[in-house]
């Protein structure tokens, strides 16, 4: 990866060049937090893009009804690799590894995370983990079929390159576990003087309440992954019903870790918004106590609702009343954070710069894709929309929506910080126009097609679905032009815009203390916490123009 | 029609309502809101923020305890109404479907089976599901009812077509390349029309031809059409002495469509593969008998064969040679080598009797064993009730031949 300069910026390059050290290696074998981050960044922003690029052709294939350019074969491959690629190389690795790397250890004051070439080892892990998963695409019996949920008995039976898939996925859940240990770790032990836990930034709370899920959950996946390769490799029998093995238990073990992990995609996003409503509002967080709590209490809540994916499995009757009333229970959290961010607004100074705009869309989609959650967590009308393009579309707008909204919004928030340069705002808020109608325009029809009763991985449909999924084609092409156009108008910037200096939209927290880009140790001398992350009174409104460069 | 009980559909939809209702009052609300204070509040307008107010528990407890109640009713309704779909009412007539890659079966109590599920409108129906080989889900979007199939288990559903007319039925859950050509339709017919069809019996649907009928029950007809059309497999309209090109490995070659290409192409589906197509079709074991006559009905005999029974090949399926011998000596039971008219001590109810073994003594002793036992062996034998008569008659002729 080539990140070079075209000239200099007014300040010190900070952490770019203060090493002294240049080429690929200051890169790749790199242990300072920010350069990892940023590789996760560029890593995951690769297959960002790959999956989208996967989506469209779906979603050109739905165009119309029958065959419109790949076989069904091809079709379920490439939903397949869509899922794959989305979830297990962007969505989850995504904001923790880019963001919480580059940002989270300088909130807290910490010159770096715990166990720096662990760190590292985590990336090189993403990386091994993400070629075996792309090998098997060319390999074998070619690209998984599957689906990105691997259900046995098909998972055990199809002839295509399955176990290589899984395997590299096993290894991407290390990536996960170790970032998740670290940031822990440093969590609880880098702390700068003066920051207790009730001032630490809401990201970083997000974070913490993540590592725990990414600890504690992913080790089931890893096992669950690994019988699967079994059950193809040596016929242990263990998902075969023929052999006294139940299909049924590879549902509770997929999900027992594939649920929470939901909540390693959404809950780092939620603190994003936390974090850059309150700067854009020049207000302090509405309700921090109890954002902070509803994190740790989505992480808590959320590991015990796995069966309500399961529905429709044929598990007991006790197991869905069960898992209904959990599922229930976990939006209230959600729903808590809503209605504080909402709150922070009030009698705000409210100023709509990218970053707070993709924010406060976030909250919007967010909340459809969520209330559209409690249909499916309702036993009697998940039965109807289960395995529908309903849900397709929920978990869109709750992961596209939600996490991705929230990843475009810190790409806008912080990466000018890292490099020192930034976008125009214009073509960014063009942009964002774009995709906001291109995505309700392809998600809200696919809502809408579930409740008619289309099922979702249909290479085929009939052809009273034909109109919403043309429409929801033609969303798709508004968003790519829209994605596209951020995209350029934010590297454009970062690369040759004007200089970023300071502290300019005033953020409290201490990222925006320290010179622009960071050194390597990222301050310049030890940082003392005197007051919370949100505290607006204690900035001197010069400071938030000028290059601070010292503690507030 | 109005029925006693509560139909899938109103028991579900209300539901629907009442969830959609308040999220839609709460989206409002909160958009609202938040569009408000953005123009409110703007920057322009109002410099400097009003307040600092970072929190207030009396807000925080509102706003805890009003969404808990209200999901907990959703919670509630959600149950309720899902309990409604698992409470079959009584007297449902059973169907047994069975799933397979890539098509359905479902049969009746009588014997007649197909492709479509017909009941009749007004009468709720139970749908016994299994699954031949991987997961599959049966799906009735107009009666909102879905529910998995599971190999190695059966789950059901129940639903009430309250009016006569034709619902699609989808695989919902994803099954391999033709999942989504995996539909049918539910055939609700007047109360008067279905019970004429139940009693066609075998001489209805898919049953002009008894290769034809075999290839609707293999499912074979769920990829490959009679009719000319694409499916997931080629047509097998005109298949008979077509030439195709076909993929044998790597290597392209032309053959003729004949009997030993088309035993092969359904016993070792992957060895040549028609151009075009994927590889998707799983190997079928066929017995010799319906081999030959799905061959014949694709070769296009008009004649209606009724597939020949082995009874030698049905009597090792059954496993009867495990405890009957052929060759005379002594096993679990008596040996079937001259079995049939010999003159043979039984015990029947308590008493020794000398019978002979004659067509009818054989088939009360296949399909009811412990009613007479031949003297000196157990009577551990288990009952054959199922055979059919052509089985029967079949098994008796081998036995007749043994002599």
């Amino acid at each position: 990866m080539s990140i070079t300069l075209q000239e200099q910026p007014t300040t010190d390059r900070g952490f770019w060049n203060d090493t002294g050290k240049t080429g690929i290696g200051s890169w790749i074998f790199s242990t300072d937090h920010k350069r990892i981050g940023l590789l996760y960044f560029y890593s995951v922003l690769g297959f960002f893009l790959v999956g989208v690029v996967l989506g469209l052709l779906l979603r050109l294939e739905l165009m119309a009804p029958g065959r419109d350019l790949m076989s069904a074969q091809t079709y379920n491959a490439l939903f397949t690799v869509h899922g794959v690629v989305m979830i297990f190389l962007f969505i989850i690795p995504g904001i923790p590894g880019a963001f919480g790397n580059m940002v989270m250890p300088i909130q807290i004051g910490a010159a770096d995370v715990s166990f720096p070439r662990l760190n590292l080892f985590s990336w090189w892990l993403y990386v091994i983990g993400t070629v075996l998963v792309l090998l098997s695409l060319f390999t074998g019996g070619g690209a998984p079929d599957t689906g990105w949920t691997f259900y046995v008995p098909f998972s055990a039976r199809t002839g295509t390159n399955v176990s290589l898939a899984l395997f590299g996925v096993f290894i991407l859940g290390f990536s996960s576990i170790l970032t998740g240990l670290n940031f822990v770790t440093t969590i609880h032990r880098l702390r700068a003087e003066g920051m207790t836990w009730s001032r630490i930034p809401l990201f970083t709370w997000s974070l913490y309440a993540t590592a725990w899920v990414q600890i504690l959950a992913t080790p089931i996946l890893g096992i669950t992954l690994v019988l699967v390769i079994a059950e193809r490799m040596l016929g242990t029998g263990l998902f075969d019903a023929a052999r006294g093995g139940d299909p049924i238990m590879f549902q509770h073990l997929f999900w027992i870790y594939s649920h929470p992990a939901v909540y390693i995609m959404i809950l780092p996003a939620m603190g994003i918004i936390s974090e850059i409503i309150p700067v854009f509002s020049r207000k302090p967080i509405f309700g921090y106590k109890m954002i902070a709590f509803s994190s740790l209490a989505i992480a808590a809540a959320g590991s015990l609702v796995w069966g309500h994916h399961m529905f429709t499995s044929g598990m007991s009757d006790t197991a869905v009343l069960v898992f209904s009333f959990l599922t229930f229970i976990v939006a209230i959290p959600s729903a808590i954070k809503v209605f504080n961010w909402v709150s922070t607004l009030y009698r705000g100074s409210i100023s709509l710069d990218p970053p707070m705009l993709f924010a406060l869309t976030f909250i919007l989609l967010f909340s459809i894709g969520g209330l559209t959650g409690l249909i499916l967590g309702a036993a009697a009308t998940d039965v109807h929309v289960h395995d529908t393009y309903f849900v397709v579309g929920h978990f869109h707008y709750v992961m596209f929506g939600g996490t991705g909204f929230a990843f475009f919004a810190a790409m806008h928030y912080w990466l000018p910080k890292f490099y020192g340069r930034t976008y125009k705002t214009r073509p960014a808020v063009i942009a964002w126009g774009l995709m906001f109608v291109g995505f309700n325009l392809l998600y809200f029809s696919m809502k809408v097609l579930g409740m008619q009763g289309m099922p979702r991985r249909y290479y085929d449909y009939l052809p009273e679905f034909a109109n919403l999924n043309m429409v929801a084609t033609v969303g798709s092409w508004i968003l790519a032009i829209g994605l596209v156009l951020m995209l350029v108008n934010l590297f454009k910037g970062l690369f040759k815009g004007a200089p970023f200096t300071g502290n300019p939209w005033g953020g409290a927290t201490l990222e925006w203390s320290t010179p622009t880009p960071p050194p390597t140790l990222n301050f310049i001398t030890e940082p003392v916490v005197t007051h919370g992350p949100y505290d607006y009174t204690a900035l001197k409104h010069d400071v938030r123009e000028a290059d601070s460069g010292v503690t507030p | 029609m109005k029925t006693t009980y509560l139909t899938t559909n109103e028991a579900i939809d209300p539901v629907f309502i009442f969830i959609f209702g308040a999220s839609l009052v709460l989206l409002l609300g909160i958009t609202a809101v938040m569009v408000y204070f953005v123009i409110r509040y703007r920057r322009s307008r109002s410099p400097e923020p009003t307040s600092t107010a970072d929190g207030n528990l009396w807000l925080e407890i509102v706003w805890t305890v009003l969404p808990t109640l209200l999901v907990l009713a959703m919670f509630y309704y959600g149950w309720a109404g899902y309990l409604a779909l698992r409470n079959v009412p009584e007297g449902a007539m059973e169907v047994n479907a069975t799933a397979r890659m890539w098509s359905w079966n479902f049969a009746y109590p009588g014997g007649r089976s197909g492709t479509k599920l017909y009941v009749p409108a007004g009468k709720p129906i139970k749908v016994n599901l299994t699954s031949v080989d991987v997961l599959h889900g049966f799906y009735i979007p107009a009666f909102r009812v879905k529910r998995d199939i599971v190999p190695g288990m059966t789950n059901h559903v129940w639903f009430t077509a309250t009016k006569p007319g034709s619902y699609d039925i989808f695989c919902s859950s994803y099954c391999g390349t033709g999942h989504s050509a995996m539909i049918t339709t539910v055939e609700a017919l007047p109360e008067a029309e279905f019970a004429a069809w139940l009693k066609e019996g075998a001489a209805g649907e898919g049953a002009a031809h008894p290769g034809l009928a075999l290839l609707e029950q293999h499912g074979c007809l769920g990829c490959h059409s009679t009719d000319g059309s694409l499916k997931i497999g080629p047509s097998f309209k005109n298949i008979w002495g077509r030439k195709t090109i076909v993929q044998s490995g790597a290597a392209d070659r032309t053959i003729t469509v004949d009997e030993a290409y088309l035993k092969r192409a359904i016993m070792e589906p992957n060895a040549d593969v028609v151009k075009g197509f994927a590889p998707a079709m799983p190997p079928y074991q066929l017995k010799q008998d319906e081999l030959n006559a799905m061959i014949g009905y694709l070769r296009g005999d008009t004649v209606a064969v009724a597939p020949k029974i082995d009874g030698k090949t049905l009597a090792q399926e059954k496993g009867c040679l495990a405890c009957h011998s052929l060759d005379g000596s002594k096993g679990v039971g008596p040996t079937l080598k001259g079995l049939y008219g010999s003159q043979v001590k039984v015990t029947k109810g308590g008493k020794l009797l000398s019978i002979t073994a004659d067509a009818a003594f054989l088939k009360e002793s296949i399909k009811e064993p412990g009613a007479t036992v031949v003297e000196g062996y157990q009577p551990t034998m288990p009952p054959y009730p199922d055979l059919s008569d052509a089985e029967m008659n079949a098994v008796l002729k081998w036995l007749e031949e043994l002599k």
